[in-house]
């Protein structure tokens, strides 16, 4: 029994040491590529010849926007987490504990919803936004409004979590003379710390990755970009040539906040989603 | 108590919808040119601004938006798009019939056909009027390759077979219908397209449903066959590239990659049923446009400033400093300009190009479905048949885009 | 007549709901005082003057803001709705005049019917707030005070507080473009009649009946290839991502495995680091010219370049691998949570009956997974329909074919195939039709799963 535990062990170690490459393997290939020192394009090597730190000096350099543009997504990113998870958390309360008409019809109109292809609704939206002024200059609110306005749709993990907290609690505290707001603020958020603290690293993770939108809302005026806008037109456009280092190295420096901030709050992301996707 | 929802929502759309839209203020001009040239454009605005002070009213500001982005700005938001703007002129056709150009006042079409090549007018001409400023006449493609691998850049076959023997890989990017008429043409087919002064496509001149048709794609076949051969026309994407079919705006990249082994020349002949004819292409132009305006003054200064940013003199600047190579013709005669390597690789080139007219935004997404088909494999093992039906097909398509 | 008379049902409750409401409104206004029958025209005059200013004021606030909007702004573009204008840009010299925006139109002209309806609604309650109140009033009791109704918000209408904003902002910056995306549909604006050059207007079902037409010239095979593939990426990509995540947990759970939470932590990266940069990445080291074709052919491994994203089947094999990549540390991360709430109970009896690893694996663990998970298997199957960062940054649909029509590529997702005809051909009459029938399948398909599932249906039970 344990000889066949120690084989069936060995075989999980090894499994687990091939994934472990593979899984890491791209972000090895990005840091290498990040420092290498010469000639900027794609290569077939990865290790490169000429270590450097040239590609992150050009990012902080007086010839690249990039701090600009790493700050901007950085505050939308903040703006967006802390925003987004206030109205989550009233969505999913007002859903999970009180019982008023047209519950269950806002449920799954909101469902629905989700489904209609975004993009086709873009320039819709874009001249909603202009309409506010929040375009181009003003990319940087506009792109906070956007994402805040709709986050109401995306209740479903915290809902879920929440109805997982007893609601004899409720009844006992409506007992006591607490109002609905006394029981969310003193009750139900202290009990959530795990579905808060997922549902802001999700928040805050999105921003980082907006591309094609947020293009939209900058409209060209490169102080509204984020770092996604910015970058890809590194790659995909031929106005510049040899960048892909500076490319990495970027990726990379968006990297970091995001990476970091998800391992300290692993622990609460796992229980997070857990418990809420018990009832999805 | 209903109310608190209905309230706030109404409050909400009340409060936002009811801010009028700011006016654009009237005094304000915004240029958009690529990354490379913002710098540059900044310059000579600022030197045509101390020559006019008759405008010195006007704010003029210059963005870095490529020449894609721009052309789909444009078209996004007429209103909030720049009032001058640069743009590589397969777009045109789309621009114009979407309004988003205003013609040329007739003296300055009359100077720009005068002071420019034959192709680049023809290249910002929609029907009978012209619609742009051309700025550059080097949007065409010729050969980069590495002198220690390529013995004989003449020959297509030559060059693959020195890049199979080197380990190296020959790059073109088959599928793009920009690269891919370079063997059509070659081989005598022709692929143009008429319009009218809307920016409609009237008829289809094609003939690639024929002998000379399955010639070029019988050779495409052969070259996506080669181990060495891969797709792409980008050197910043290359990463074996021993020879390259690419443009001047990859020039320095080009030198980067090759270092002391840099060389270039104009595109080889290949293999046309047992004979070796010459690869043709697209002789490509850069150009200028301006936005339709309300103001007559803000028309007159669009006008002036589109003029000269697109005069011989900055067209040479521009060479000098970012190394486009100019349409204008007294510019182009410029000993600086006839002696760069490149330039005159792609000279060379252009003798055998045909100007770029306009083509639908249809048919590029045709040609990517051709060369995908040959890159694939599908035509490995087809006979002469097969594939003149494929052409026919293609033909047929291209056609069913002008109506 | 039965059948007739069941049909008729809802249409018939419909009117009768309306022939009591308008009864109730005349009954309202016969029978209200003077204060109430002024509020009819300004609304919350009657509430102000009873002393409810909270009620009173924020109606009056509500009519005064909606009317002027509806006036100052909407009106202009209203009026134009049923034609989308008709003043064409036109040219004075070489100066342009611009005419009628129909863009503009078609959606200021919703939001002036969206606001006016909100108007509508809020005349309604008001008549009915001072309906109440005369009522109570007359049956001597008192009326709510304004702090009552302010404390209400906080307690027994506590949901309208925390849903006005929410639903507010849905509602324009989601519904109201979908709106406008599906009237779309039903007019002529493609890549010749662009605002604010030129005029797009109502052309009923015209692009529905072209849709239909060009069925027969290859597009409708087209159509169901693209369709095809999405369903069959979606069910893999869901599917094969659960069960492989599944596993992967129960490995790393597995009793005498160390170091559990590092090979948490080296899976869970691919969450952590912005797709962007590790998809771009990644399709570019399987490009024919990439890191993995040139290490293979380095090593001898293969002769010839492997046409990853060249060949239609391998660049749709490599795209639902590459997918696993990115979507099994996150089924670890839900299913190792979940394995420690299965009670241990069951295992132990499981075992006690002589059940091997397999057989407590196939009665107890898989049926609590996808029982608990079954809402979120779904989220994450619609999610991947559409799946549009994968294939955009991977490959952009390629290859494209010339067996294929209209630009469509064999790994492109109905959503991507949709963005290349907005993009390309800004022919966004017939993107919006295709998007509307799409939504529409996805719609039905997806309502009808959800509120069949066991763990939706008895939403009580669990609480």
């Amino acid at each position: 029994m344990a000889r066949r535990r120690k084989i069936g062990n060995a075989i999980v170690y090894l499994i687990l040491i091939v994934m472990s490459i593979v899984w890491l393997f791209p972000f090895i290939g990005l840091v290498l590529q990040s420092f290498r020192g010469e000639y900027g394009g794609m290569v077939n090597y990865l290790v490169p010849k000429e270590f450097s730190l040239v590609n992150y000096q050009f990012l902080f350099s007086d010839s690249s926007k990039f701090i600009r543009w790493y700050t901007n997504t950085l505050i939308i990113a903040l703006f967006v987490a802390l925003l987004q998870t206030l109205i989550v958390i009233c969505v999913s309360y007002a859903l999970s504990r009180m019982r008023f008409k047209g519950r269950k019809a806002l449920m799954n109109i909101w469902l629905v919803l989700g489904m209609f292809p975004g993009f086709l609704t873009m320039i819709c939206l874009y001249y909603l936004l202009k309409q506010l002024g929040l375009t181009e200059a003003g990319a940087v609110p506009g792109l906070i409004l956007i994402s805040v306005a709709s986050s109401g749709m995306g209740y479903y993990v915290c809902k879920g979590y929440f109805d997982t907290i007893p609601k004899s609690l409720d009844e006992a505290a409506i007992l006591d003379g607490a109002t609905r707001a006394q029981i969310l603020v003193k009750m139900i958020i202290p009990l959530s710390k795990p579905i808060i603290i997922y549902t802001a690293l999700v928040a805050f993770m999105a921003p980082w990755c907006d591309y094609i939108f947020a293009s939209y809302v900058a409209f060209g005026n490169e102080n509204g970009y984020n770092v996604a806008v910015a970058m890809t037109r590194w790659v995909w456009t031929n106005d510049y040539q040899g960048y892909f280092t500076r490319f990495c190295a970027g990726g990379i420096l968006v990297a970091i906040p995001v990476t970091i901030l998800f391992m300290c709050l692993q622990k609460y992301y796992v229980e997070g989603v857990t418990g809420g996707s018990v009832k999805g | 108590m209903k109310k608190f929802l209905a309230i706030v929502l109404a409050l909400c759309l009340v409060v936002a919808l009811a801010v009028p839209a700011y006016a654009a203020g009237d005094k304000t001009l915004k240029i958009w040119v690529p990354d490379a040239t913002k710098e540059f454009t900044e310059k000579q605005v600022a030197t045509f601004m101390e020559a006019h002070p008759e405008y010195a009213d006007y704010a003029v500001t210059v963005e870095a938006v490529g020449e894609g982005d721009a052309a789909s700005n444009m078209l996004t938001d007429l209103d909030a798009g720049a009032d001058i703007f640069n743009f590589a002129q397969d777009q045109l056709a789309r621009l114009v019939a979407a309004g988003a150009l205003i013609e040329l006042s007739e003296e300055n079409a009359a100077i720009v056909a005068e002071e420019n090549d034959a192709g680049s007018v023809a290249a910002a001409t929609m029907g009978d009027l012209v619609y742009a400023y051309p700025l550059t006449s080097d949007n065409g493609y010729f050969l980069y390759y590495d002198k220690s691998v390529v013995s004989d850049p003449g020959s297509l076959e030559a060059i693959v077979a020195d890049c199979e023997a080197a380990g190296k890989g020959f790059y073109m990017e088959i599928n793009s219908g920009w690269y891919q008429p370079a063997f059509f043409f070659g081989a005598g087919c022709t692929l143009t397209y008429d319009t009218d002064d809307t920016g409609a496509f009237t008829a289809c001149n094609v003939d690639y449903a024929s002998d000379a048709g399955v010639g070029a794609l019988k050779a495409i076949v052969a070259l996506a066959k080669s181990p060495a051969f891969h797709n792409g026309s980008s050197i910043g994407n290359a990463t074996n590239a021993a020879a390259i079919v690419d443009g001047t705006w990859d020039s320095g990249a080009a030198k980067d990659l090759f270092g002391d082994n840099y060389a270039c020349a104009k595109l080889p002949t290949f293999d046309l049923n047992g004979e070796a004819v010459q690869m043709s292409g697209f002789g490509g132009f850069k150009l200028l446009g301006v936005k339709p305006q309300t103001d007559e003054e803000k028309l007159a200064l669009c006008d002036e400033l589109a003029l000269f940013l697109s005069s011989g003199e900055v067209q040479l600047a521009r060479f000098e400093e970012v190394g486009w190579g100019p349409s204008n013709l007294s510019a182009k005669a410029d000993e600086a300009v006839q002696a760069d390597e490149a330039l005159s690789a792609l000279g060379e080139q252009l003798a055998f190009d045909i100007p770029q007219g306009q083509y639908p935004g249809d048919y590029w997404s045709l040609a990517t479905a051709l060369g995908d088909s040959v890159i694939a494999g599908d035509y490995n093992d087809a006979d002469d048949a097969a594939l003149l039906e494929a052409l026919q097909s293609f033909q047929d398509t291209c056609i069913s885009y002008a109506k | 007549m039965g059948v007739n008379a069941r049909e008729a049902g809802p249409i018939a409750r419909f009117f009768r709901w309306l022939g009591g409401d308008l009864g109730e409104i005349g009954a309202s206004f016969a029978q209200g005082d003077w204060k109430s029958k002024l509020s009819f025209l300004i609304m919350g005059f009657a509430q102000l003057c009873r002393g409810q200013w909270v009620r009173g004021l924020t109606m009056l606030a509500l009519e005064g803001g909606i009317l002027f909007y509806v006036f100052r702004f909407g009106w202009d573009y209203l009026r134009h709705i049923l034609t989308l204008g008709v003043v064409e840009t036109h040219k004075q010299g070489r100066i342009t005049v611009w005419g009628d925006n129909s863009f503009l139109i078609l959606l200021y002209g919703l939001l002036t019917i969206v606001a006016i309806l909100a108007l509508v609604y809020l005349w309604r309650l008001n008549i009915r707030q001072n309906r109440e109140a005369e009522q109570r009033l007359a049956a001597g009791k008192r009326l709510p005070t304004n702090r009552e109704d302010l404390a209400s918000l906080f307690d027994k209408n506590f949901d309208k507080t925390l849903l006005a904003l929410p639903v507010t902002g849905i509602f324009v910056f989601t519904v109201l473009p979908i709106i406008f995306m599906i009237c779309i549909a039903f007019t002529n604006y493609d890549a010749t009649h662009q605002p604010p050059a030129k005029l797009f207007t109502w052309v009923g079902l015209e692009n529905f009946k072209a849709l239909f037409g060009i069925g027969g010239e290859g597009f409708g095979g087209t159509f169901f290839y693209v369709l095809g593939w999405t369903l069959v990426w979606a069910f893999f990509a869901t599917f094969l991502t659960y069960f492989l995540g599944m596993a992967v947990a129960i490995m790393i759970n597995k009793k005498g495995i160390k170091l559990k939470k590092l090979w948490r932590t080296i899976l869970v990266m691919t969450i952590a680091v912005p797709q962007f940069v590790s998809l771009l990445y990644v399709g570019k080291m399987f490009a024919s010219d990439g890191l993995v074709n040139a290490y293979l052919l380095k090593w001898g491994w293969i002769q010839q370049a492997i046409p990853f994203w060249d060949n239609a089947l391998y660049a749709r094999i490599l795209i639902i691998v590459i997918n696993l990549w990115i979507g099994i540390p996150y089924t670890m991360l839900i299913v190792t949570g979940l394995l420690m709430n299965i009670p241990a109970e069951l295992y132990e009896s499981a075992r006690i009956d002589g059940a091997n690893a397999f057989q407590t694996f196939r009665k107890i663990t898989l049926p609590y997974m996808l029982f608990v998970t079954g809402p979120f298997l779904l989220t994450q199957f619609i999610g991947n329909l559409n799946n549009f960062n994968v294939i955009f940054l991977l490959n952009r649909g390629r290859p494209q074919s010339m067996s294929l029509s209209n630009n469509a590529g064999s790994t492109d997702l109905l959503v991507t195939w949709l963005y290349k005809m907005t993009i390309n051909d800004s022919n966004y009459k017939i993107a919006a039709v295709i998007g509307i029938m799409v939504f529409l399948v996805t719609a039905i398909i997806s309502l009808v799963v959800y509120n069949t599932m066991p763990s939706v249906k008895d939403e009580e039970g669990f609480q």
